[in-house]
């Protein structure tokens, strides 16, 4: 039993973050928000000569035969930065959902193209209800020729705007079945929904009688619900990585100002009311650490645990990252409420992921019956 | 990172359990004679004192080992051995700071529990502040004279000996001039009287030290190094024995959701209410949160690195997790929670309380409140976090400013 990472996660871990301390400056975060596309196409083809856009694909597709524990250190990196771009949807939602129940067809099409650079993709996972589980999905996918027509409402489906490929649950006469759709074909309508977070972009995504082929499918007609929940929980831990990311952000900024800022002719970390507070800070986010390494290791590792193990992982930090940010902005006073301030970026991506992949409430649900059985 | 048990760690783990599938004790232990019988039995098949050096009756074994042990322990729900102090606190110093004769002297009979240890540091006017403690050693050519008060002793009314700081030279700083010393409680100067506590039990007390006499031979470390020796002592108290605690809670969590399910409101099952749910759900993520925090302390000790500060955050974890654990318990539990006695037969909770009675919901409640007291508090490990792992500034205290007492 090891809980360390490896010298190469940590020469990873280190590698990104110097890159992005270099490429990913606040300046840049800031920069992107006035981007029409949201993200810098220089700085992705960058990310993918380094390998990180196919790190947990196979070698043969394009990949870097990395594991879930890479991926989350990487990400958990772009969460320190509030890097703006489509890494999780293209990576994990596009990459991570094929790489699960993709055709080698698909594999072949889509892994490599986007481990490159060339193509990014997302999932459209939840609909108006509001509701992760994949069995609340209403879309529905009808027979035609040998193709389907799909239809449905989808919201907040990340980085669509600048997807080439979009993974779609819909409900057909097999049951629930998943999609690989072109957002710019005819038949989608894309509109923006704009969040506190300028540094990530939603659309909501509208399927009217979208013509899908044959080979459209992922996986088996009907077989889609266990194959979107094994991506779910992979989003949840890789969200959860990225909220860890920026609370680290928070405490390591907080701590820094704390030690500089005087009031009352000393420094404010000497004021046990702040110092404690940066106390609970790191405690949680150590806590948080636990949590989204052991889930990654266990889904990359299979155990028994893994799924009650993301479940923890993203009802923990949800909460947790939320408040070490918040808490961030009270230790830096009437600074921290600044637009010109960084702390607010960090916070921001935070509050944005709590809700994605399912919130505390929905992963305490999914603990709970686990551990106390179905309702 | 590999969060899989080694092949010989599992293959321990399996050895452990089925030692105590044979010899676990079959009835509640009731009094300390029934206890110390265990405590041997548990001693004899090496499983206590098992980091201790061979020499000393020790095993020589590995922190996993330990855990390991220390995990089968609670997953049992198995009584707890006796003389905690002694194996925790006492023998650990003695192994570190004392002399061969020391050990020689001491350390097998607090293994065996043939003579029983309390910890003698507190007063009442010396708790966060231990350096300010004002019991007094004097310096009589081949013994001290002891005079002074010491409180909350755990284990102070069962004890033989007691591991004691005691101030040896008034004159200078109050950090220096503390000596760290083995003091025989069964003499006529040692005055124990018990404390009634919140649970209602007594298991700590009040010492009175009157002329009481400690040999030179008794001296452990060098004159005025009590401190220092006290700071390593402390750090004795963390570490690998998370993951047992984490254990235990978890088994009291089955009780838990055990009891849910049984319980009725509103015509159905208490587990089925979404509130109850969430409280539930909540409780078990931040358990496994725990655990997942004992696993990278382990992995810390198996590399044999020392956990320094980092040892106050989990303490500090663990200590606030049980605290939220039994509120929340209470809150699920509803009026039955509060029950010591009377409660139907699915609340019962087969903990062993290391006090010889079957535990209940309330008693666990009340207990989780000393966790973050004793052995450092909240407040107190939020300060050695801030101060030495964050580099936090210190804070302006007179003791500090001042120097010299
Ligand atoms: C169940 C139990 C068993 C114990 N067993 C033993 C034993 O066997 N041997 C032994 O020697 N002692 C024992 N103790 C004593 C224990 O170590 C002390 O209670 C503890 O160190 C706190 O000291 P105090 O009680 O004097 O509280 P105080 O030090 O008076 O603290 C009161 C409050 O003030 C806070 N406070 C104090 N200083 C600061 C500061 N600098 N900054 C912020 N807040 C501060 C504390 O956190 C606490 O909330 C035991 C205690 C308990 C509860």
């Amino acid at each position: 039993m090891n809980f360390s990472f490896s010298e190469d996660q940590v020469l990873l871990r280190n590698s990104v973050r110097a890159f992005l301390d270099e490429q990913c400056k606040p300046a840049h975060v800031r920069a992107m928000m006035h981007d029409p596309r949201g993200y810098d196409p220089g700085l992705w083809s960058e990310m993918a000569k380094l390998g990180w856009l196919g790190l947990p694909f196979p070698e043969k597709h394009g990949g870097a035969g990395l594991g879930m524990v890479e991926l989350a250190i990487a990400i958990e990196e772009l969460g320190r930065a509030a890097y703006p771009g489509p890494y999780l949807p293209s990576v994990v939602l596009g990459g991570v959902g094929l790489l699960l129940g993709g055709s080698g067809g698909q594999k072949d099409t889509w892994l490599p193209a986007i481990a490159s650079g060339e193509k990014r993709a997302t999932a459209a996972l939840i609909e108006e209800t509001l509701d992760w589980d994949p069995a609340s999905t209403t879309a529905t996918a009808v027979r035609s020729g040998d193709g389907w027509k799909v239809s449905g409402l989808k919201r907040f489906v990340p980085w669509a705007h600048v997807a080439d490929v979009v993974l779609v649950p819909a409900r057909g006469p097999e049951g629930l079945s998943l999609f690989l759709v072109d957002p710019r074909q005819a038949g989608v309508t894309l509109s923006r929904m704009v969040g506190i977070d300028l540094g990530s972009r939603w659309s909501e995504l509208r399927l009217e009688n979208v013509g899908v082929g044959a080979n459209a499918v992922v996986g088996q007609p009907g077989g889609a619900g266990p194959l979107l929940e094994a991506l779910l929980r992979r989003a949840a831990v890789c969200a959860s990585a990225e909220m860890l990311g920026a609370a680290r952000r928070c405490v390591d900024m907080s701590v820094e100002y704390a030690k500089v800022r005087e009031q009352f002719g000393q420094p404010i970390g000497s004021f046990q009311a702040i110092r404690h507070r940066c106390a609970e800070m790191l405690l949680e986010t150590e806590n948080s650490h636990s949590a989204v390494y052991y889930a990654a290791w266990a889904l990359e590792a299979g155990a028994e645990d893994a799924a009650v193990a993301a479940s923890i992982c993203k009802s923990y930090v949800s909460e947790s990252a939320r408040r070490a940010c918040g808490d961030a902005i009270q230790v830096h006073g009437g600074i921290g409420f600044t637009w010109e301030y960084d702390l607010h970026l960090y916070m921001k991506r935070a509050k944005a992921l709590e809700p994605l992949f399912g919130d505390a409430e929905f992963h305490r649900e999914l603990v709970a019956r686990h551990v106390a059985g179905a309702r | 990172m590999d969060l899989n048990y080694t092949a010989e760690d599992t293959a321990f783990r399996k050895k452990v359990r089925a030692w105590l599938e044979q010899n676990l004790p079959r009835t509640p232990i009731r009094t300390l004679d029934e206890r110390r019988a265990w405590h041997r039995k548990l001693c004899e098949a090496g499983y206590l004192g098992m980091g201790w050096p061979k020499a000393y009756g020790g095993g020589d074994a590995r922190p996993m080992e330990q855990a390991i042990v220390a995990d089968e322990l609670a997953r049992a729900c198995a009584p707890a051995p006796t003389n905690a102090l002694g194996l925790g606190i006492v023998g650990p110093t003695i192994v570190v700071h004392g002399t061969e004769a020391q050990k020689k002297r001491y350390l097998r009979k607090i293994l065996m529990a043939e003579e029983l240890w309390c910890q003698l540091y507190s007063e009442p006017n010396a708790g966060s502040d231990l350096a300010a403690l004002r019991a007094s050693a004097e310096d009589r050519g081949d013994h001290f004279i002891v005079n002074g008060q010491k409180t909350w002793t755990s284990a102070g009314s069962i004890a033989d000996w007691g591991l004691l700081l005691a101030r040896t030279d008034p004159a200078v700083a109050k950090h220096k001039g503390i000596t760290c010393l083995l003091m025989n409680m069964r003499q006529p100067g040692v005055e124990v009287r018990p404390l009634k506590q919140i649970t209602g039990s007594s298991e700590f007390s009040e010492v009175f030290m009157t002329n009481a006499r400690v040999e030179k031979s008794d001296q452990v470390g060098r004159l005025g190094e009590g401190w220092a020796i006290a700071q390593t002592t402390l750090g004795y108290e963390r570490g690998g024995r998370a993951l047992a605690r984490i254990t235990s809670y978890a088994s009291q969590y089955g009780r838990l959701v055990e009891a849910a399910r049984r319980i009725r409101r509103h015509g159905r099952p208490l587990v089925d209410d979404p509130i109850i749910r969430q409280k539930l759900g909540r409780i078990w993520a931040e358990l496994e949160v725990e655990r997942y925090g004992a696993l990278r302390m382990l992995t810390l000790l198996e590399r044999g690195e020392h956990p320094g500060a980092g040892g106050s955050l989990s303490k500090l974890s663990y200590s606030e997790f049980e605290k939220r654990f039994m509120e929340l318990a209470m809150e699920i539990l509803g009026p039955y929670g509060q029950l010591t006695e009377g409660a139907p037969e699915e609340l019962r909770l087969e903990i062993d309380t290391a006090v010889g009675e079957q535990g209940t919901w309330a008693y666990a409640f009340l207990w989780s409140r000393a966790g973050t007291i004793y052995a450092g508090s909240s407040e107190i490990q939020k300060n050695v976090i801030g101060e030495r792992i964050l580099g936090l500034p210190k804070e302006t205290r007179a003791d500090r400013v001042g120097g010299a007492r």
